[in-house]
């Protein structure tokens, strides 16, 4: 039971949230869901996931302090995928500068995610 | 016990008799105030309810989003290997569509819908859009379309948008020429977010201006494709609305639109200014060096905002044969084409740059060059 | 003098008073229909717009927005964080440190990981200069911000040290500990874009009040009603100068004053009219009037536009003597205004802004007071004289105070048809309660705040920014 690999959601749309959560829950992995960056800065140190997902524009701590704080104040190499809506490039770039291992625009397939995290956690 | 009773009979008497014997001013203002009074009374205790109303509907909307959202999922994960609806969808479907007959509930489960909808592609976005067309609400918004209200149509193109209907494109056609603005734009969203650049058509006829938050909006929608099918633009670049050459500029950059340059280089006699600044910026983007000689040429002509952003292209676009003319412009009383020029000439030709620490007392020189200096 | 001429000249004074009072109501209840009217439009054009979507993008222009501090050491890293979570994507932070004499520079150089950099100023706008120097951070999760650490030169002087520094489109001039919600860029961009038939030089946006509102971590978490009367009296006059007056002023392009507190302009114009002046202490209405004056001369069609959403939090005077000080130097700050520009009241050449929006500001905001205190003084004398109509004086007396609370009551509906942004039980009654009770509990100290502002102003030329000293989300403005 206790060997479900943990993935901390961190996405302030409820209705997303519920979505990747049923969907990857099928695949036999345990979700977590934080709605703020500030809640998955918590739920990362309580529970040590195997998988970060994050979505960028976050309310006032934003996905990239989530990326800076797990690669820098916690030396973590927590696999880390971050969501990001069109047209922010930039922020994705910088995204990638701080640690983070893959990203999807939004839009997404929730099924190509559930692809993304497979290969990363294999 | 009667001398209560005709105590108040009294009092109410003198106030009758003092009424009646005031100036009519008085009497006016007496009128006034009981029917200010009157006015505060009633709105003191109605607003207790008004809030109390407000509270419930806000728990009721967050309770049903729960419920719906479960609902919507539930639905999504509910299917079966072929394409047919499966018993539980079914059963969804059905809930779903007698819930729409009420209002209220209508608005958050289409909301709900849209959340997801914005979000996610694929086959998720299908079978929401599915749902969308089985569950009836679609007729709902049709019927919005009929509305006299234009905030009402607006919803209405909106949400057909957002579950990209494209069976309703016919009835869209009225819209793009309506007046009330708001619905052209929503229109034109509309044409764009479903037939990407071909829904840009409407740019040929359009007469009326495109607001650049309209333009920035059509240009986020179509980010979103990753076609590199984009039509020509010259025509819009030669248009008579000065807003669709506006948006052909954006797109020429965004799209690097090297074929055009030619309109580009017309554009730099454009009449209004802003249009022949956003040109220079666009070819100086796209490095088109032919603009460089004609810019520099007609220099002394051009408004400062021109130069100024003709001497950005040159950072872009400077070779050693410009040399002359920056040097001329180091001592230009802009700070920015100072600044601009002494960059330059850094990059270009080191050596001469450091010929130049001395050549002017002025304030914003000696600032700018220590600034390259250290840089 | 025989008693007839008495008499008239009496009577004319009544009159007057009368004339006076009937369109000062007049104003309020047209301005408050229009208010209505133009907040149920922008609600109807607003209600389906998805910030969000749209202008978390590239192609939106660029903004900076400007705080200026003076020893705000006590909060001012949760407040920089907060500036730095806006959900726009194309925008900077410019910190000024305005010569502050505490640790601030310290406690951010610490937090943000910020190095000091050699950086060019175009000095548009003459300024104190630079201290310690212009930093910026070394860690790419805070890359927007910028610190300037320059001498001390008040409020006005920091700002033009921001809009010598921005490299960007728009500038967003706000006090450091004003919480900004996460849209509030788009939103208060958004008049920029739209409008195509004028140019939009600035828009305003609703000052709410954070008193007693729980903030944590830079985030509004929970809004509550406070518990002094001085502060409920201060949000009642807040609803009814946002919603029952600015929507008008800014339907009829006659928007004299954006709030010092929050503010977004367009910088080239705000540069070309020469910045925030440094010599008044009433600078955000100044700087307004000064750039509307310009667009009038230079003939240009143009707007000030104004978004009653809630954007802004911040905490106001709890109690009296910084209340009086800040009313005093707003004061201050009219007479400075109206009288710097007296030239365009009543002058046709300025269209609105002259024959509209300058008659008004001096009759019914500036003279307000004035004309309140002589008439009051007059009352006294009668008094004194044993003149008073009783009857007269209690019918209108009665018919003031009912008008007034009247007024409170549709704000207060106006708020609750909008934004309801207090939800909790027992709020409404709290805020009909402060509407019969505001006219003994603020106006007062209101008029003895504006008469005392009007003797700094004619007397005490030595008076400038006074202090308000900070609690929780505190804050120090000196000068």
């Amino acid at each position: 039971m206790s060997d479900a690999k943990k993935i901390v959601l961190a996405e302030d749309n409820s209705t997303l949230s519920l979505l990747l959560k049923f969907r990857l829950e099928k695949e036999g992995y345990k979700l977590l869901i934080a709605v703020d960056g500030k809640e998955a800065i918590e739920m990362i140190e309580l529970h040590d996931p195997e998988l970060i997902l994050t979505d960028i524009m976050m309310p006032f701590i934003s996905g990239l302090e989530v990326i800076s704080h797990v690669r820098n104040k916690l030396n973590k190499q927590t696999p880390i995928i971050v969501f990001s809506a069109a047209g922010q490039e930039e922020m994705v770039l910088k995204a990638f500068n701080l640690g983070a291992n893959d990203f999807m625009g939004k839009p997404f397939s929730p099924n190509e995610l559930v692809i993304r995290v497979k290969r990363l956690l294999r | 016990m009667i001398h209560h009773q005709i105590a108040t009979m009294k009092s109410y008497q003198y106030i009758i008799d003092y009424f009646e014997n005031s100036p009519i001013i008085i009497q006016v203002v007496w009128a006034l105030s009981c029917i200010l009074l009157i006015a505060v009374v009633i709105l003191t205790i109605y607003l207790k309810k008004l809030r109390s109303r407000l509270r419930k509907n806000e728990k009721t909307v967050a309770e049903y989003q729960k419920e719906y959202e479960s609902d919507l999922i539930t639905y999504l994960y509910a299917g079966n290997e072929e394409a047919e609806i499966s018993a539980e969808q079914q059963v969804i479907i059905d809930k779903l569509r007698s819930c729409a007959t009420d209002e209220f509930k209508r608005r958050v489960i289409v909301s709900t819908l849209l959340r997801l909808r914005n979000e996610i592609s694929g086959e998720m976005a299908d079978a929401i859009q599915k749902l969308y067309f089985q569950s009836g609400l679609i007729i709902y918004a049709l019927k919005k379309l009929k509305s006299r209200r234009w905030y009402v149509v607006v919803k209405g193109i909106r949400e057909l948008t957002q579950l990209r209907v494209k069976e309703v494109h016919d009835k869209m056609g009225v819209f793009v020429n309506h007046p009330k603005k708001e619905i052209r734009k929503e229109v034109q969203l509309y044409l764009v977010t479903l037939f990407h650049f071909d829904g840009l058509k409407f740019l040929d006829v359009l007469q009326t201006q495109l607001s650049e938050w309209d333009q920035i909006q059509l240009l986020e929608v179509l980010q979103r494709f990753d076609e590199q099918e984009i039509p020509d633009i010259n025509p819009w670049l030669k248009s008579k609305n000065n807003s669709v050459v506006a948006f052909a500029l954006k797109l020429a950059k965004i799209y690097n639109q090297f074929e055009v340059k030619d309109a580009l280089i017309d554009l730099l006699s454009h009449q209004h200014k802003k249009i022949r600044v956003d040109t220079i910026h666009v070819l100086g983007h796209l490095q088109v060096v032919e603009a460089k000689d004609i810019l520099k040429n007609n220099f002394d002509i051009l408004s400062q905002d021109e130069q100024i952003e003709f001497f950005k292209l040159l950072e872009n676009l400077c070779e050693t044969s410009d040399e002359s003319f920056l040097l001329a412009h180091t001592t230009n009383q802009n700070f920015e084409i100072k600044l601009s020029a002494l960059k330059i000439i850094k990059i270009l030709a080191g050596e001469k740059f450091k010929s130049l620490k001395y050549i002017s007392t002025d304030d914003d020189y000696i600032k700018i060059y220590e600034f390259l200096e250290y840089n | 003098m025989n008693t007839s001429t008495v008499q008239i000249i009496l009577t004319i004074i009544h009159l007057l008073f009368f004339i006076y009072a009937f369109f000062a109501i007049a104003s309020y209840i047209i301005l408050a229909i229009i208010s209505a009217i133009e907040t149920k439009q922008y609600m109807k054009k607003n209600s389906f717009v998805n910030y969000k979507e749209i202008l978390s993008s590239t192609i939106s222009p660029s903004i900076s927005i400007i705080a200026p501090a003076y020893n705000e050491s006590l909060n001012i890293i949760e407040n920089v964080r907060s500036l730095l979570s806006s959900h726009y994507v194309n925008y900077d932070v410019i910190i000024v440190n305005d010569g502050s004499k505490d640790d601030s520079l310290e406690k951010l150089i610490a937090a943000y990981d910020l190095v000091k950099v050699n950086f060019l100023i175009n000095q548009q706008i003459p300024t104190k200069p630079i201290r310690a120097g212009v930093f910026k951070s070394t860690n790419p999760a805070f890359e927007k911000l910028t610190i300037v650490d320059k001498e001390n030169g008040g409020k006005a002087d920091a700002l033009n040290m921001g809009l010598n520094i921005s490299n960007n489109q728009y500038v967003a001039c706000i006090d450091v500990d004003c919480l900004l919600l996460e849209n509030a860029l788009q939103k208060m961009v958004k008049p920029f874009l739209e409008v195509t038939e004028e140019k939009v030089i600035a828009t305003g946006g609703v000052i709410r009040i954070a008193n007693s509102c729980i903030i944590k971590n830079g985030k509004l978490l929970d809004v509550n009603f406070p518990k002094k009367w001085i502060e409920k009296a201060q949000i009642l006059e807040y609803l009814r100068a946002f919603l029952l007056g600015r929507m008008a002023w800014s339907r009829l392009n006659g928007l004299l004053v954006i709030s010092g507190a929050f503010g977004l302009f367009d910088k080239k114009i705000a540069i070309e009219v020469g910045g925030y002046d440094t010599n008044t202490v009433g600078e955000d209405m100044e700087i307004i009037v000064r750039m509307r004056r310009h667009m009038e001369e230079i003939k240009e069609k143009y707007k000030v536009a104004y978004i009653p959403d809630p954007l802004c939090w911040t905490e106001a005077p709890d109690n009296y003597k910084i209340f009086i000080s800040q009313r005093n130097r707003w004061t201050r700050g009219t007479i400075e205004t109206l009288r710097k520009h007296r030239k365009i009241g009543f002058n046709p050449k300025y269209k609105s802004l002259g024959m509209l929006s300058y008659p008004y500001w001096l009759f019914f905001e500036r003279l307000a007071p004035v004309i309140e205190v002589i008439g009051i003084i007059y009352f006294a004398i009668l008094l004194a004289l044993n003149q008073v109509r009783w009857d007269f004086a209690i019918a209108f007396i009665i018919l003031a105070y009912l008008f007034t609370v009247l007024f409170s009551i549709v704000a207060i509906y106006s708020e609750e048809l909008t934004y309801h942004q207090y939800k909790k039980k027992g709020t409404g009654f709290k805020l009909l309660q402060i509407s019969v009770l505001e006219p003994f509990v603020l106006h007062p100290f209101i008029l003895y705040a504006a008469i005392r502002g009007n003797m700094d102003y004619y007397f005490n030329k030595k008076k400038k920014w006074g202090e308000m000293t900070r609690k929780g989300m505190a804050k120090a403005q000196n000068n």
